[in-house]
Order: structure tokens, then sequence, then C-alpha cells
């Protein structure tokens, strides 16, 4: 029988290029792990995140890095919250559940996305291009994290430091999700 | 051509020097001119043509409301023609010609049409073209189209980008006048986010174009340096050549940014970029437009708005005439008088129509009390005429009738401007969009202390109101001018044709023939006239026109009413509005995880929905896509074949009250399906109708996977979102999308299990009994990358759907194809799939069409009636489950060679007068069976079920068929489903 081991192909195949002012890079090994909380377990899963990521959880339109800042958890929906994490084998769900014990369902979202991190100081003048949100720090602050359509295609938009953001949309429509964002770069370089 | 007229300029640049063209000739300017200004410095005088007529036409105003200097720019597809020459900037090598004639501009073939003016009045055209039918659509309209008209298009696509984008601000200020700057100043001293919207491109609104004072130094110098303040805020952006065309719901404003049609060549980025602008305050200083007077031949180039005469002599040091008359009925028009003569430009009178004037210019003719009947002059004007007979020599003629605030934006949500008397204007009235206040002169504000003033005050409420402390520096020192004026609007003494709008060639007399044929609403009179249409909006016609109006109804001007103003405020390119979203951008696709190995097979892609699915892949020899798909059939039937299904929607469900969730969606139970089964199910809408299908598999005790149709993926997560927050929220449920996260592969066939025993690892038993027909499991593949097996087949043979996390997708479909070798694997597409679906007999989307229900589908006792769901009770309505209903069949051509259509309707095979009243139902789905070897179909019969064996006819008008067909089994295949449990 032949060798049929399996290699990943993360959606955007690893891509980085960098533009006058702007860094446009996949971050190809973020895993993402959704965690919803079960209904009347809301202080259990607080409890049950202190005690794995040393933090509490976050409110709606905000992330927060765990205490190691190896992971980042984001509000993703009323009950349900993203943690992204590095990670590249393909059993990150069980990792949180593991670390969570039984306080929060987790779905494994890593697949569902592809991620793009964005940063130089040209990436807001860019995103204007694109994204409906208002990015202005004083509005979407450091760890302020929204979701919303850009050319049509749903994201998350994470803001990871002054002029720095990850972007996560979906993997089927990548492709032209990184080509709306590189032609913004492009308009705005 | 030299600039014979250029005499100064103080925001020119006179050290450097523009080439450009005119109608192919050689002319000069300097940066900071227009077109227009560039034209006239040259002496160009005649511009264009009229629309109707082909009148000579000249440059009449200097701003955005321009109605006759439209001209074509560039060339070849670059080519945009209606440009106005007042705000199109002048750059080295720009190509401008002039429209709408035939031959040269100076001896346009359809100037006779002027000579037919006296037929061709308001309505010619609804009165005359009338008879016989048939004639408009073939001669008359094509022949009137030629004739009459604008610009051309260059029939060829836009080589231009475009962009979109999103602004956000506490405080928008549309204009950068002395009322816009002023408010710009304040919002940006109180640390508030500004946008200062221009739509020149040398803010400063009229400060630009007078000579008038602010803090004792010029008012454009004023402007100059408030700009460079605003310029050093960080919390300030001015946004010049923007046009805030439009004012929308929720703070919500449109804007048009011209970035490089000022170059030659915009360099691959963006010609213009759409702007949406999300502002919690609006400050609308939008100043004001001049309006002319209607006398006999007011239209000859070198009559024009007594303002714009002052731009072009105080902005852009140009004397638009060398002898300079001025028709005015109020005091600013004499300003135009005292900046030619401060020129050295040659005043040759003062006419004013009030007759208390005491105003009077040192050595220069005035007529108080006057009025001008006419004008002479062939290609530009030569000599006015007075009331009294009097003829004075004059190349240009300044009017001034007044001045109209701009109070459009304050309408685009329905406000209704109000009348006042003492301005003679409308201003801005009822409910102003919210958030939007109004300052200078677009608030009726018309000099300059007021309109400084006001901006400084308009802002700091709105800022105040956003919680913002405003700044205490002084407002800027500056007087108020005289702007007395009494109302004139029309010379009746002049029996000469007298213009009211000069771009739709409407004459005083049109307004009041329309008045006296019945069309006495304004916006009956706008259609019946074309009286404010077109690129210009009416900005210098609309007010004069419903004055005339007034006049001849024998009302009050706020009687007679305005017509409604919307967006846009200038003309917005369509490439605007389209922006990106052309050819393959117009929408995004989405790619199935073995997007890139079915490239490399030469699939041919099909678009469903977003996805781009592998729809067959042609092999060398095949002639066409039936031989493609017959043979994927024939191999998956005789051995194996492996379709990618990535794209079905894939739904997770997890939570203690998952079960009852699902027993409440589906109409069959779910509650007893056990850990490592997979149910097919049916859901309905509310009202009982069939309106998705898929399978679920329970992976886990409180953990299920739902698959759902590729086209309804989003519906059905979105119907269950809604479900569980709002219909049962005491529920412990919880939903997430996994469609794109699973790269999921059907292999079906005899030899699947023996290939998937190849891939799946040996620690899974996969055989017959350990993993029957609808088992599922997780399952590792190719050495531990986690995996789903689902035991399932829409195909009708045994057959399994694999799934692997969506980065393995590629991987996973090379190692299936490898482990297949020896079994004569072969990959099908979306035909092949949809041909085995039909020759088995289950449903698709054809089926599923928004009219069937799960009785007309055969499943109708499928519905448990142990419990609730959604649609259930509907269902049950008499005409949806009738017995003698309609019923899922299969079709097969009683001649074998026959092809059977889709959309065919049903009827006896006696009916001599097929009707509504005898249609038994329809053909949805069709194939070639190349298992059969003949056309089979699958459709909706009425007492289908009870009629196996019947022949009925397949009655097809639209494509002139007629076939007869036998009721059979949906189940071509395998009815007992001995395969897919093998």
């Amino acid at each position: 029988m032949p060798d049929l081991t399996l290699t990943p192909t993360p959606p955007l195949d690893g891509y980085a290029q960098d533009f006058a002012g702007t860094r446009l890079a996949e971050a190809s090994e973020l895993a993402i792990v959704a965690v919803a909380t079960p209904a009347g377990g809301e202080t259990a899963l607080e409890a049950a995140v202190k005690a794995a990521y040393g933090t509490g959880t976050p409110a709606p339109g905000a992330s927060i890095l765990s205490k190691d800042g190896k992971a980042r958890l984001v509000w993703s929906g009323p009950d349900q919250m993203f943690l992204l994490f590095t990670h590249d084998a393909p059993d990150a769900e069980a990792g949180v559940a593991a670390a969570l014990g039984q306080a929060g369902y987790c779905t494994d979202q890593t697949g569902v996305w592809a991620a793009l991190e964005i940063s130089g100081p040209g990436v807001r003048g860019a995103l204007e291009r694109l994204c409906p949100l208002d990015l202005h720090p004083d509005a979407f602050a450091e760890g302020a994290a929204a979701r919303t359509v850009m050319e049509h295609m749903g994201a998350f938009v994470i803001r990871t430091g002054s002029d720095a953001f990850l972007l996560l949309s979906a993997s089927s429509s990548a492709k032209s999700f990184l080509h709306a964002v590189e032609l913004s770069v492009r308009n705005t370089a | 051509m030299t600039q014979t007229n250029r005499i100064g300029g103080r925001l020119i640049d006179r050290s450097r020097s523009l080439s450009f063209t005119f109608n192919g000739r050689a002319m000069q300017g300097h940066p900071g001119d227009t077109l227009a200004s560039a034209l006239l410095a040259n002496g160009q005088q005649l511009v264009g043509r009229s629309f109707k007529y082909h009148r000579p036409r000249g440059i009449f105003s200097a701003g955005s409301e321009e109605p006759n200097a439209l001209v074509q720019l560039r060339r070849g597809a670059a080519q945009e023609p209606n440009t106005r020459a007042t705000v199109a900037e002048l750059f080295d090598g720009l190509e401008a010609t002039s429209q709408n004639h035939r031959g040269p501009l100076e001896y346009d073939l359809l100037a006779a049409t002027d000579l037919l003016a006296p037929f061709l009045g308001a309505g010619f055209y609804y009165k005359t073209f009338m008879w016989p039918k048939s004639f408009w659509e073939k001669l008359y309209e094509p022949a009137i189209r030629s004739s009459a008209g604008l610009g051309r298009l260059s029939m060829e696509p836009d080589p231009d980008r475009y962009d979109h984008g999103y602004l956000h601000c506490d405080l928008l200020v549309i204009g950068a006048g002395p009322a816009g700057l002023s408010a710009a100043v304040a919002g940006g001293r109180a640390g508030a986010r500004v946008i200062l919207a221009d739509e020149d491109f040398r803010p400063g609104g009229r400060l630009n174009a007078e000579t008038l004072e602010i803090d004792g130094a010029p008012g454009h110098d004023w402007a100059r340096t408030a700009l460079a303040e605003l310029a050093a805020m960080d919390n300030v952006r001015v946004l010049s050549r923007t046009t805030v065309y439009g004012a929308y719901d929720h703070g919500i404003y449109g804007a048009l940014e011209r970035m490089t049609d000022h170059l030659p060549a915009s360099g691959g980025k963006p010609r213009q970029v759409l702007w949406r602008i999300y502002a919690h305050r609006a400050v609308l200083c939008a100043g004001a437009t001049e309006r002319g007077i209607a006398f006999g031949n007011n239209d000859r180039p070198g009559v024009m708005l007594a303002g714009a005469v002052r731009a072009y002599v105080n902005r852009w040091g140009v004397a638009p005439g060398k002898r300079v008359a001025v028709f005015t009925n109020n005091d600013d028009g004499w300003r135009t008088a005292t900046d030619l003569r401060a020129a050295g430009v040659d005043v040759a009178a003062v006419v004013d129509s009030r007759g208390d004037v005491t105003m009077s210019l040192d050595g220069a003719r005035v007529e108080t009390g006057g009025a001008i009947v006419d004008t002479a002059g062939r290609k530009g004007l030569n000599r006015i005429t007075l009331q009294n007979g009097d003829r004075i020599e004059a190349d240009c003629l300044a009017v001034s009738g007044g001045w109209n605030p701009n109070v459009h934006l304050t309408c685009h949500q329905r406000g209704r401007p109000t009348w006042r008397d003492d301005i003679a204007a409308f201003v801005p009235g009822g409910a102003l969009p919210p958030g939007m206040t109004v300052a200078g002169a677009a608030g009726g504000a018309l000099t300059l202390a007021a309109a400084l003033r006001e901006g400084r005050e308009t802002a700091n409420t709105a800022l105040e109101d956003l919680g913002f402390t405003a700044s205490r520096e002084p407002a800027p020192k500056a007087e108020d001018e005289a702007a007395g004026i009494t109302p004139f609007w029309h010379v009746a003494a002049s029996r000469k044709r007298a213009w009211v709008d000069l771009q739709n060639d409407v004459t005083a007399k049109d307004v009041k023939q329309s008045h006296a044929e019945g069309f006495r609403s304004v916006e009956h009179l706008k259609r019946y006239t074309t009286l404010g249409m077109a690129t210009d909006q009416g900005k210098t016609a609309n007010v004069l026109g419903l004055a005339i109006l007034a006049q001849a109804a024998g009302r009050s001007i706020p009687e007679t009413g305005t017509t409604i103003f919307r967006p846009p405020y200038t003309p917005v390119p369509i490439g605007a509005f389209a922006g990106r979203a052309r050819g393959r951008d117009f929408r995004p696709y989405r790619l199935t995880p073995s997007h890139k190995w079915a490239t490399e097979q030469g699939a041919t892609f099909v678009e469903v929905g977003m996805w781009l699915r592998a729809q067959w892949f042609a092999r060398p020899g095949e002639t066409g896509w039936r031989d493609s798909v017959d043979r994927e059939v024939e191999m998956t039937r005789n051995s194996v074949g492996i379709c990618d299904v990535t794209t079905l929607g894939k739904i997770d469900i997890k939570g203690r009250d998952a079960a009852e969730f699902l027993n409440r969606l589906y109409v069959n139970g779910f509650a007893k399906l056990s850990v490592g089964r997979v149910r097919y199910g049916l859901m309905l809408r509310e009202d009982g109708i069939a309106y998705d299908d898929g399978t679920t598999a329970r992976l886990g005790e409180n953990h299920y996977v739902m698959t759902t149709t590729t086209a309804n993926a989003v519906t059905v997560f979105r119907n269950m979102e809604f479900a569980r927050q709002c219909l049962w929220p005491d529920l412990d449920v919880h939903l997430i999308s996994t469609t794109d996260g699973w790269a999921q592969f059907a292999v079906a066939g005899p030899n699947s299990r023996n290939l998937l025993r190849k891939v799946v690892d040996a620690a899974h038993d996969i055989s017959k009994d350990a993993f029957p027909f609808m088992a599922c499991a997780e399952v590792t593949v190719c050495g531990g990358t986690p995996a789903r097996l689902f035991r399932i087949s829409f195909s009708g043979e045994l057959a399994y759907e694999i799934a692997v996390p969506a980065r393995y997708g590629d991987a996973m479909i090379r190692a299936l194809m490898a482990a297949g070798e020896e079994f004569g694997a072969i990959p099908y597409g979306t035909e092949a799939l949809g041909v085995m679906r039909i020759e088995k007999g289950h449903a698709a989307g054809n089926e599923l069409n928004g009219q069937t229900s799960a009785h007309h589908l055969g499943m109708g006792r499928m519905i448990s009636r142990k419990k609730d769901c959604i649609g259930n009770a509907a269902s049950e309505r008499a005409e949806l489950s009738r017995e003698d209903g309609l019923r899922l069949v299969g079709l097969r051509p009683v001649d074998h060679g026959a092809k059977l259509d889709a959309g065919a309707h049903f009827i006896e095979r006696g009916d001599a007068s097929p009707s509504m009243a005898s249609d038994l139902g329809w053909m949805s789905s069709v194939a070639y069976s190349p298992s059969l070897g003949h056309s089979i179909g699958l459709g909706f019969v009425r007492r289908g079920d009870a009629r196996m064996g019947d022949i009925i006819r397949a009655y097809d008008p639209v494509r002139g068929k007629d076939t007869e067909v036998e009721i059979v089994s949906a189940h071509f295949i395998d009815p007992e489903g001995e395969r897919l449990r093998a």
C-alpha cells in the first residue's frame, strides 16, 4: 500500500507579502475552537476558563489574551466565544475540551476560517476601502473584536496592535477575501 | 491661440503653463485653472450646442451647477461625456471636445432645428409622434435621440478602476466655504473627529472668488490659513474634490471623491472612490447657487451669472469679456461691476431692475428700473437691447437674479424647503435628516460675517450635543456685505424667447404653456417640459421656472412649491457605484478543498450558489459532456467513483436538548437515533411545505452533525438559530456552521468499501456488519488524521461519505484516487451525481421547489404523529395532504428513443384540449440513464402512486413536444435497496 500520509494545506497556502507600508500574511497555524456556554452553565464555564487560561470570558465586541499570552479569547456571539491559538495539529478541539472539562461545548473551527494578519502604518487606510467598521483607536481599541461583512463576505476583525489586525473569513472564499484585502492595500499604497 | 483674456489671477500658478486641446485646437492654461477658466482665457466663448434647438452656448457658471458647458474629456475608451468644464481641473495634455453638434461646433448642421422652434414647444413630441404607433420605436425615437441630447459614450468597457470605502466621524462638514471652514475649525479645535468635504479642488468656496476681507486680510488668504490649521490636526480629514451627494438614513452620507480625474492617468489606482460616511452630526455648508433672469435671447454665449464673472476675474484672472454689462435685481450683482472695474475691465452698463437703487459706479452707465429685452451676436454676445430701446455694445453680460441656498441635501429625506421673502429664496425647512444642521448661505445667511458666525455656532451646538467642549478662540472678524434684493424673474416685455432652463432648452413660454395645458403642479411642469432634469438637475433653473409658473397661476411661490430633490446632488458615474464589482470580482466565489486537484484533472466547473463545483471530468476522446457523464455513472455503478460533496451545509449541534431540538425541526423522529447512526430527515416551512432535507448523524450523546442542501445551507442555519434563540430559548442547544471546516467526499460503488479499507486506519472496522448502512463514526485515516465516516448513499450504491479537516482535503482526494487506482476509481461531478440520484428516485431542489409537501414527495408517512414539529399542523391542510393529490413518481418514455424535458406538463392520453383543468402535474427532473439506456424522469402526477403502469402524455407546448410516458416507480435502480445495504 502506498504511503498515504496526509499533509495539510492552509487555505491561502501560507501567503505572505509586503507592500509599501503594509504587511499581509496568513496565520496558517492558527487553531480556532468555538466554545458554547451550556444553558445555566455560565458560572462553571467562567471558572473553568479562569482556571485554564487565567482570564475571564470576553464581553461582546472584545477579545482577551490568556494569562500566558498564548491564546486569544474572542466574543463570537451570544453564549459563544472563539479560542485562538497557534497549533498545527488537527486536534485543537480535544485540547480545549480537556482544558475546560465539561464546562463548555467545543467545536473545532480551524478549517472553517482563513486567518489573515494585516499590519503596518497603512493598515487603516487600506481597511477603509473594505471594512464598514470604525477602526479609529477611540472606537476600536487594541483587543476589540467584531464581526462584519466585507465585500459580501462575513469576517471577524480583531485588533491585535495599534497598527495590526487579525482578519478571519470563510476558508472556502479565502481567495476572494485575500483578493479584496490585497486590492485595498494596493489601491491605497 | 494665446490667452488673450488673461488679466492676472491670484489662485493660478502663472509660472507654469499647461497645454490642452479643445476640438483639436491647441491652447494653454495654468495650474489652478478649470477647463472653463482656461477656455475663457483663450477667448473661447462658444463651447457647445444646446440640447434641443442646437443653439450656440457658452460657459454660464463657475461651478457644479453648470447647465451649458458640457464637454467630452479624454479619448478612446476613457472618453467621458457630459463633463462640466467648470469643474474639470486642467492638466497638461487634456483633450476636450464639444458635444451635440453635427459638423463643426461653429457650423452645426442641426442648428436649423432652431428655425423650427415655433413648432417644437413643450409637449411637442407627445402630441406629434403618436401615430402610427409602431413608428415610435423604429423611427421617431431614434431620430429624436440622434438629434437631441448630450455627449456620447465610447461604447467600450470603462478602462478605469473605482473603489468604495467607509469613513466615520463625529462631525461631517459639507462644503468648505466661509461657513464650512468655520465649522470645521470649531470641530477640530474642540477635539472632535471631523471630516470636511468640498467638491472643489481648492477649498474655500466663494472666498476664492470674492474680494471680501476676513481679519483684515483677503478672504482667500484666511481660507488658506484655516485649511493649514485643519491639515495639521490629526482629528480632521479634509477631502477636497469630494462631493457629498446624498443624505441617507441613520446619519449616513454618500460622497464621491475624484482621486485622479485631475491627472493625465490614474497610474493603476482608482479614479474615483465612493465613500459611505457615518456621521454623528452633519453641518451642511453647501453655499448658494446664483440664478438668472428670463429675458429675450438670454442664452447667448457671453451671458453668464454675475457671481461666475467675478469668480473668473478674481480667482482665475480671466476677463470673460472686454466690455461687460451687468443685469441684476440685487446688491450682489453690483459687486461684479466693482470687481470688474477694479480688475481694469470695461463696464458697459449696470442695469438694475429695481427703481429705488442709489448705487452707482463712477463713469459707468447705470439703468435703474431697467430691463434687457433682447441680445444679439451670432456665436457670441455683441449687443444688448434695453426695454427703452437703447442698444449697448457688450461681449459679456453678467446676470444676477439672486441666490438660491443649496438646500438639496436637507430634502433627501423629504424635508420641504420654506420660502423667505427677504432673500427671495427657499431655505431648508420641515424635518431635516436627523443629525443635520445648516449654516451659512445654504441656510439663507448670504453674507460673509453671518456665514462665518453661523458656521462656528452651528458646529459648536452640534459638538456640545455630542459632549465636546467648544473652543473659546474668537471668531474671525468680517463685515456683512450689502445683499438687498427685490425679486424680478422675467422680462415680460421681451417678445423673444426667454430661457429658463438652459440645459433642457425650456423657455418661459414653455412654462406658461404647460400651465395653460393643465400641467400645473411643479412636478407635472417638470415632466411635461423637462425643466430641472438632466445633469444639472435645474440648479440654476428650478426656482426661476416655478416663479414663472406661480405668476402664470396667480399664486405665490411658496404656494406653488418645489419639486423633490433626490440624490445625487451632482452626477455620479455608474462605475463609481459599481466600484470593484465587475467581471470576476462581481461577487466572491467559494472553492472546495479539492478544487486545485480538480483543476489539474481538467474538470469543468459549474457555479452553485457561490461555489464552483466540478460538473464533469472530460477524458481524452470524449466528444461532449454526455460522454463524460455517462462514463462517470457507469464506472461508479460498476466499481467506484468519488465526488466532492463539501458544499453540502454542515451544522454542528451540541447540547443536552439537541435531540429534542431536532425532533422539533424534522418531520420524523430523532429522539431515538442512537449514537453512531445517521438518519434522513425532512424539514418543513411553517406553512407545511417541504423546504430542505438531509442526513443528521449522532456522533455523541449530546452531539449531532446535520447536513443540508448546498443551496439552503445558510437559510437552514438561520432558521435553526431563530428557533433556538426565539422559539425555544429554554432548550440547551448550540449551533455552529462547520460547512467550510470539513472536506467531504462521497465514495460510491461496489468497490467503495475496498477502497476505503486502504485509507481508513485498520483500528476501525468498516465491515458490512460492524459498519452497516446508515452508520457513522469518528475514525482516523492515513495514519492518524482525524476523519468522520458516514455510510450514506445518494447514488443508491454501496456508498460512504468521508470527511477530513478542510486543510487535509487536497491531500485526501489525492490519497483516495491513489488508493482507488487498482479499482479504476474515477472522480465524478455534479452531473453524474444528478443522474444517479434521479435513477435512484431521490428528491432534490427540483422536487423541493417551494410548492410541494411531504405527501407530494411520497413522504407523508414519515411525518411523526407522536410529536410536533415546525410546519406539522399546516402540512395537514386538506389540499396538501389529499389522498388524490400529486405524488412523486418515475416517468419512462414509451418510445425509449424519446428524450424527456423537465417542465413538461402531464395530461391524459386522450385529452384533446389540454387546459389548466386537465393538468395532471409536471416533470421536475430528467436525465439520460446510462444504466437503463434511455431517458428517465421524475415528476409529480395526480394520484400517481395509484397509477403505476398508466400511460400519459408529457405535453410541452413551449418546446412543441408531446411525448407518451409510462408512470413507473421513482426508483429506477435497485428498488429494494440491496446495493446500498451490501
